[in-house]
């Protein structure tokens, strides 16, 4: 029981930092392969107050939190205005770079052999609780004003300035509030593991959580959400299948991205009307499955 | 699509689960190790020895009747992945004891972990970080079984002086636990002892050109170079410091042990390293023969450190049993053990072995040479 | 002295970025956008040149040409497998992003499974370094630099002057426009492919040489992506000069600074580089397509 626990809470801190992932990729289209650098900060920030200063945790997570979106917004400032391409690129930049101060700053962070003695604080329910709360405001925000341009810069960014969005300030704020997400993300991890070292935090679970948000459909945070499920307790599944799983997780995604490209659910969201439509569905009709 | 995917995963769940059922009266020992990543040759040294052991214990029929089941974990060199497969050892396979791992970064992660548990990891971490809370009391599972950082950084500076090198460079990784451990009681004892370290230089993990950072150091016309890091990197600065011209001496930590002299490709002359055995003693000689034999292994250092591990554990076992609570207490408790690797014997204060040996070798073209045996206190 | 010592190693450090970004370019060039699989096939066919040519003794060229060889086929495949479908339905170029990263992972994962993560290390292709008045030079990085300014003039020359060339250019211009000009756009592209491919097979085996071979050598693709932001996302002297630029600022700066804060440093110089002159050195203005 205590294994499942244990996976459990971590594809829900996943979760939350997919979460993130989501409102840039999924709704702003933007990619970043540094996301992981902010959810480094949010660690090391809320892991060091505690450690070190002996702050208490509820002071020491949001400042966790606001200090990757100040660094967030210094980074955000010249890459906002940038094409596509450029983003991802200064967003890897920016990942090596934190991964190198981290290494540096030993006395702080304790340098390569990473940061011990943060007490375990993160549970199932904090993790539960707190991918519920994400999830929740993420749905709020989507469907606000700023939701929908985002997802109207997504689709067409000449387009969408044309329709008198500032485009530069609503990716900014997508860029700011995915930072914050994936940064407390960082503060349940590292609560969670109790220890933290600079190699977790590289551009390759950046590019694993853009992929998640794909492979769950690009405009849909409930398969966002699903698809961190499937994938991420895919390789706990797969453990028998060792050096396989690699492999595996590779031709699903290519399988999906070539033969259902808005993914697995597409624009799909779980929502009540939507619930009650398939609870509809399922009790008209027990013939012969529809062909889609 | 999704129904079939959800079928799958029940199905592959369903598979996990019964395969946890399978061989009731066995005794479970992990071994959790890098078997793939970036350090997997130490992890896959340290499980065949460990297998080696395991086999030869069943072959005699076991311990008190039961066979011992070596369930083997890759932690990927990944911590993430290290404490998943560490949960899994202590929570659904019910492992008596874990053999653990010889890299700093992952004993470190597991280290405030297994604090929550009773199993007790019988790993080859030499940070002394590894074993020791920063208050100064161990962690209660953690244990290691060779020579600590200090003891090992201080053997080579001995040798190093009294071979006659006065003034040395220094170039390691301070991306990496390991490399970071040894090069301070390294040049501490140096420097103690009336040797000059000339110039010291740090890169990080994603390095891989070392000659600029080479050139001060060879420019210094140093006596030798310190060189205390993994077997990749090490070829690679022993390669592009002859490519600068240099020509002095490279002494290394446990990982220029062979195989290192097939990998690097040319000559070793006027390498130094620091080995756990003398492999050119009879009775290795025999198992290295009888192991090459059996499964083409080139049985090393590591091999007879999880060989000695695994055999200690055999003997705990047969004295107090597989809870593993009271093979915690008699792991702390092991004294005068006599090893392939030497007489261990466990400090409980720090965890750690007391006196254990270690050998220093010079490389001759290919061939490794011994120098002399050092205990290491 | 010591300056042309730095100014050398730089320069052969350049060299082998050169052929990193240049195989990344050609295929931003004509597709716009950042080929994530470029490093691991770098890797892959690194591999395949050590386990077909090199680990049974036959010498550099054969390795470099087995390497190459491979290096294109499976870019050719790649092609296939991972963006044929994306190209023809037109959608949203950020796929290619997402299918790059997912077919790099494919390809490291068949690499750790035949390698099992373990490194490898290439015969000894080359004799001591060359020593002339105080100044050392290593025979592997004069016959690299070499190679890969055979290679650059080479991939020059047939797209400034042959057919091919023209057709890779016009389709980089407007893709729909030169098919309606009668050029075969698939098959253009699968040439750029190859090229990338053939590319990174050269650079692979360099790589290998300089670094030992190990899974995940295809990171190194990383510095290829930053000299070609300096240089100009898709210009091909532009990657080659931004390569050089890198190689040289990298030395530079080691030897000044130390390597722990070189990331910094690199990240510092590109987004200068993107604020100040956002199209790189010598990049032309790409615009978002609408």
């Amino acid at each position: 029981m205590a294994l499942y626990t244990h996976i459990l809470t971590q594809i829900l801190i996943t979760v939350v930092s997919v979460a993130g992932v989501f409102v840039l990729t999924g709704m702003t289209g933007m990619f970043s392969l540094g996301q992981a650098a902010f959810m480094a900060i949010g660690a090391y920030t809320s892991g060091i107050l505690v450690t070190k200063l002996s702050v208490p945790i509820f002071l020491a997570w949001p400042a966790g939190v606001i200090l990757a979106v100040a660094v967030g917004f210094i980074v955000g400032l010249p890459t906002v205005r940038l094409r596509r391409d450029y983003i991802s690129l200064v967003t890897l930049g920016f990942g090596e770079a934190i991964t190198a101060l981290l290494n540096r700053a030993t006395a702080l962070t304790g340098g390569a052999s990473g940061l011990t003695g943060i007490p375990k604080e993160t549970t199932l329910t904090i993790a539960l609780l707190s991918a519920v709360v994400v999830i929740i405001l993420i749905t709020f925000f989507k469907a606000s004003k700023y939701g929908r341009q985002c997802i109207a810069v997504r689709s067409d960014e000449l387009a969408a300035k044309a329709m008198g969005i500032n485009v530069p300030k609503v990716k900014m704020i997508a860029f700011l509030i995915s930072v914050a997400v994936t940064a407390y993300g960082g503060c349940l991890y590292a609560f969670y593991t109790a220890y933290v070292d600079p190699t977790l935090f590289g551009w390759k679970k950046s590019a694993e959580w853009v992929i998640m948000v794909f492979f769950g459909g690009v405009n849909s945070l409930t398969g966002s959400i699903l698809s961190t499920f499937v994938l991420s307790g895919l390789p706990e599944v797969l453990r028998f299948l060792q050096n396989y799983r690699a492999i595996i997780y590779a031709v699903l995604v290519l399988l999906v991205i070539n033969f259902k490209p808005s993914g697995l659910l597409g624009e799909w969201e779980l929502t009540p009307a939507n619930l009650k439509r398939i609870i509809k569905r399922a009790g008209q009709a027990k013939q012969p499955k529809e062909v889609r | 699509m999704k129904k079939v995917l959800s079928l799958l995963l029940m199905l592959a769940m369903l598979l996990s689960v019964t395969s946890a059922f399978a061989a009731e009266e066995t005794i479970n020992l992990g071994c959790l190790q890098d078997i793939s990543g970036p350090t997997s040759s130490l992890g896959n040294m340290v499980t065949a020895g460990a297998q080696w052991a395991v086999d030869e214990i069943n072959a005699a029929g076991g311990v008190g009747g039961k066979k011992i089941n070596l369930i083997v974990y890759d932690t990927k060199g990944d911590v993430t992945e290290a404490i998943n497969a560490y949960t899994r050892a202590v929570s659904s396979d019910n492992v008596s004891a874990i053999i653990g791992p010889p890299v700093a970064n992952i004993a470190l992660a597991i280290a405030p972990e297994s604090e929550n548990n009773d199993v007790p990891i019988l790993g080859f971490a030499i940070d002394t970080k590894c074993q020791v809370k920063p208050d100064g009391t161990p962690y209660k599972n953690m244990f290691a079984f060779q020579p600590n950082a200090i003891q090992q950084a201080t053997i080579m500076a001995r040798y190093a002086m009294k071979n006659g090198f006065k003034k040395f460079g220094v170039i390691y990784n301070e991306g990496n636990a390991y490399s970071l451990s040894l090069q301070a009681p390294f040049i501490e004892t140096v420097t103690a002892d009336g040797g000059e370290v000339a110039k010291t230089v740090t890169y990080t993990a994603n390095d891989k050109d070392f000659k600029t950072l080479l050139q001060p150091i060879v420019d210094a016309e140093v006596d030798a170079i310190f060189v205390p890091n993994y077997t990749q990197e090490l070829i690679l600065i022993a390669q592009q410091a002859r490519a600068l011209g240099y020509e002095g001496s490279l002494i290394c930590g446990l990982d220029a042990c062979p195989p290192f002299n097939t990998l690097f490709g040319e000559p070793c002359d006027g390498i130094y390293f620091i080995n756990n055995v003398d492999g050119t003693e009879a009775n290795l000689q025999a198992m290295i023969a009888a192991v090459k034999e059996k499964t083409g292994v080139d049985a090393t250092n590591k091999f007879f450190l999880g060989y000695d591990v695994a055999n200690i554990l055999k003997g705990i076992f047969e004295t107090v049993g597989t809870n593993p609570v009271d093979v915690r207490a008699a792991v702390e408790n092991v004294t005068g053990y006599a090893g392939l690797t030497g007489n261990i014997t466990i400090d409980p204060a720090t965890h750690m072995p007391k006196g254990l040996e270690m050998v220093m070798f010079k490389y001759e073209d290919v061939t490794p040479i011994m120098l002399e045996r050092y205990s290491a206190d | 002295m010591q300056i042309v010592q730095y100014l050398i190693n730089g320069i052969a450090l350049g060299s082998v970025y050169a052929l990193i970004s240049t195989g990344f370019s050609v295929i931003f060039n004509v597709l716009k956008f950042s080929n994530f699989s470029h490093g691991a096939l770098m890797t892959l066919s690194a591999f395949i040149g050590y386990f077909i040519a090199a680990a049974n003794g036959w010498g550099l060229v054969p390795t470099i040409l087995v390497a190459v060889v491979a290096g294109s086929l499976i870019a050719l495949l790649g092609e296939f497998v991972a963006f044929r479908r994306i190209l023809i339905r037109n959608t949203s170029p950020i796929y290619f992003f997402v299918s790059s990263i997912t077919l790099g992972t494919l390809y490291e994962g068949l690499v750790v499974l035949k390698v099992g993560a373990n490194f490898h290390n290439y015969p000894r292709f080359f004799g001591k370094p060359i020593k002339w008045a105080g100044i050392v030079i290593s025979q592997s990085d004069l016959i690299i630099l070499c190679i890969s300014a055979v290679a650059l003039i080479v991939l020059a020359f047939i797209i400034q002057k042959t057919r091919i060339g023209r057709a890779l250019r016009s389709v980089s211009f407007d893709r729909d426009t030169a098919s309606l000009m009668g050029i075969n756009v698939t098959r253009t592209i699968q040439f750029a492919f190859i090229v990338s491919g053939a590319l990174a097979g050269l650079a692979g085996v360099f790589l290998g040489i300089n670094y030992t071979l190990y899974p995940s050598l295809g990171s190194l693709v990383v510095k290829g992506f930053i000299a070609s932001v300096i240089g100009g996302l898709g210009s091909l002297p532009g990657a080659v000069i931004g390569a050089m630029l890198l190689g040289i600022v990298e030395t530079g700066l080691i030897s000044i600074v130390g390597s722990g804060y070189m990331p910094v440093f690199t990240f510092v110089i590109m987004l200068v580089f993107l604020l100040v002159r956002p199209r790189g050195i010598a990049g032309s203005n790409i615009q978002e397509k609408a």
